[in-house]
């Protein structure tokens, strides 16, 4: 009974024999196939339907009807390009909003590249800077590197010195005040292009409470302002001014100079 | 709006070989006015799903389309009558007796079985697809297809000896 259905099995098979080779995909067709290769009445079969599969091909296309066939790909519509990506709405809702954060995420990463302890107060610092007035000042007209005296005597501020590289310019006034964190700030104005001078305490370890030092000057914006910061005995060092950073450079080149 | 499509597809799993799609419908219809009132509606509808991205991903579905539409066209026309046909053994002659015919005659022949033998043989004899495929898009079991084209073989082999009797069998 098997036997008989494999046979009726092998049989349809033939029947429905592929005309051309490159069709005989399936094993059990191959297999079929290669059985009744012999077989005249599987030949004549074969012959018959290569002649009719040759008779169809002779249907010729009509001018009208070619007009559809390119000879490029099939369906411009379904082309996969960067270009039509591209102008996919989604797509470009998407990149603008990743080149956004992008953006965002250098800008970032670029001013923290500049970052050093103290940075964040120093940043506070030249807001007050751009808020001073001279009248809020008490009017002090002498040479900014005497002050250290000054605030150490009067406020008990230890370390609070002018770097040399400031110590011989004018003053037109000072101040000893606390910021939010009650942290005493000493602020000097200099009659030298009305620049600011700050002396706050440096960062500390919050566990330790060691300082943390940093070497020579960094540089801080906010709000078109610059200043250069220095660390000396756990106290940092700000000179300030409204302009660009060439503007501070000079002043600290001839330190180094010197 | 022409020029969507391509002559013969680069594309193996789709075989949206448009040629062939348009001598289908002629094998169909027998007709070749019909075969391209129904290629040429397969295509612009085909041409405006494109155009708003919903090409169907199935494959053939250009053949499957256009076959419900021959199927549709043929509707209104009257229907040849159930005929018993003769059938004749398959000869040696047969492919030399085949040479001798035009492709309309051909067609007008196939495009006159009942369905759907007349789908059988015109997806076979386009010599496009596999047998599984040609199940898959005229929905015949393997058992029907084998014996619409071995029918389809004798009566054929019947109608030759019929018109070229001094080369027939009979």
């Amino acid at each position: 009974m098997r036997m008989l259905r494999l046979l009726r099995r092998q049989r349809a098979l033939l029947n429905c024999a592929p005309i051309s080779q490159d069709r005989l995909a399936d094993r059990s067709m191959r297999a079929a196939v290669s059985r009744a290769d012999d077989s005249d009445e599987f030949v004549n079969q074969q012959s018959f339907d290569r002649a009719v599969a040759a008779l169809v091909r002779l249907i010729p296309i009509p001018p009208e009807t070619a007009e559809w066939f390119s000879e490029k790909d099939l369906v411009v519509g379904s082309k996969w390009t960067w270009k039509k990506m591209a102008r996919n709405p989604a797509v470009l809702a998407i990149s603008i909003a990743v080149m956004v954060i992008a953006g965002v995420s250098v800008f970032q990463v670029l001013s923290r590249l500049n970052d050093f302890p103290g940075s964040a107060t120093a940043r506070k610092l030249l807001t007050v800077a751009a808020s001073t007035r001279p009248v809020m000042l008490d009017p002090v007209s002498t040479e900014a590197g005497t002050l250290s005296d000054l605030f150490f005597m009067k406020h008990g501020l230890e370390h609070y010195d002018v770097p040399t590289e400031f110590a011989d310019f004018r003053t037109i006034g000072c101040r000893v005040f606390e910021d939010e964190e009650s942290r005493r700030i000493a602020q000097i104005w200099l009659a030298e292009k009305r620049m600011q001078l700050f002396l706050f305490p440096a960062e500390r370890n919050a566990k330790t409470g060691a300082v943390l030092p940093f070497p020579g000057w960094r540089y801080i914006h906010q709000e078109g302002w610059v200043g250069a910061v220095s660390e000396h005995s756990g106290v940092c060092f700000m000179a300030a001014l409204r302009g660009p950073e060439k503007d501070l450079e000079p002043y600290l080149s001839k330190a180094t100079g010197k | 709006m022409r020029r969507v499509f391509s002559g013969t597809s680069r594309v193996p799993d789709r075989k949206q070989n448009l040629p062939q799609l348009y001598r289908f419908c002629f094998l169909m219809l027998g007709d070749s006015s019909k075969a391209q009132e129904v290629f040429h509606t397969t295509l612009r509808e085909a041409a405006n799903r494109a155009a708003q991205g919903e090409l169907p991903k199935e494959r053939f579905w250009l053949f499957r389309d256009a076959l419900w539409r021959c199927l549709e066209a043929d509707k209104a026309d009257l229907q040849p009558e159930a005929l018993k046909l003769d059938e004749h053994d398959v000869a040696p002659q047969g492919a030399s007796q085949i040479e001798q015919l035009e492709p309309t005659q051909l067609a007008v022949w196939i495009s006159g079985a009942p369905d759907p033998q007349r789908t059988a043989l015109a997806l076979f004899y386009l010599d496009e697809f596999d047998y599984n495929e040609i199940l898959d898009l005229a929905e015949l079991k393997l058992s029907e297809l084998s014996r619409f084209l071995a029918q389809g073989r004798r009566q054929l082999q019947a109608w030759l000896d019929a018109k070229h009797p001094e080369q027939g069998t009979v």
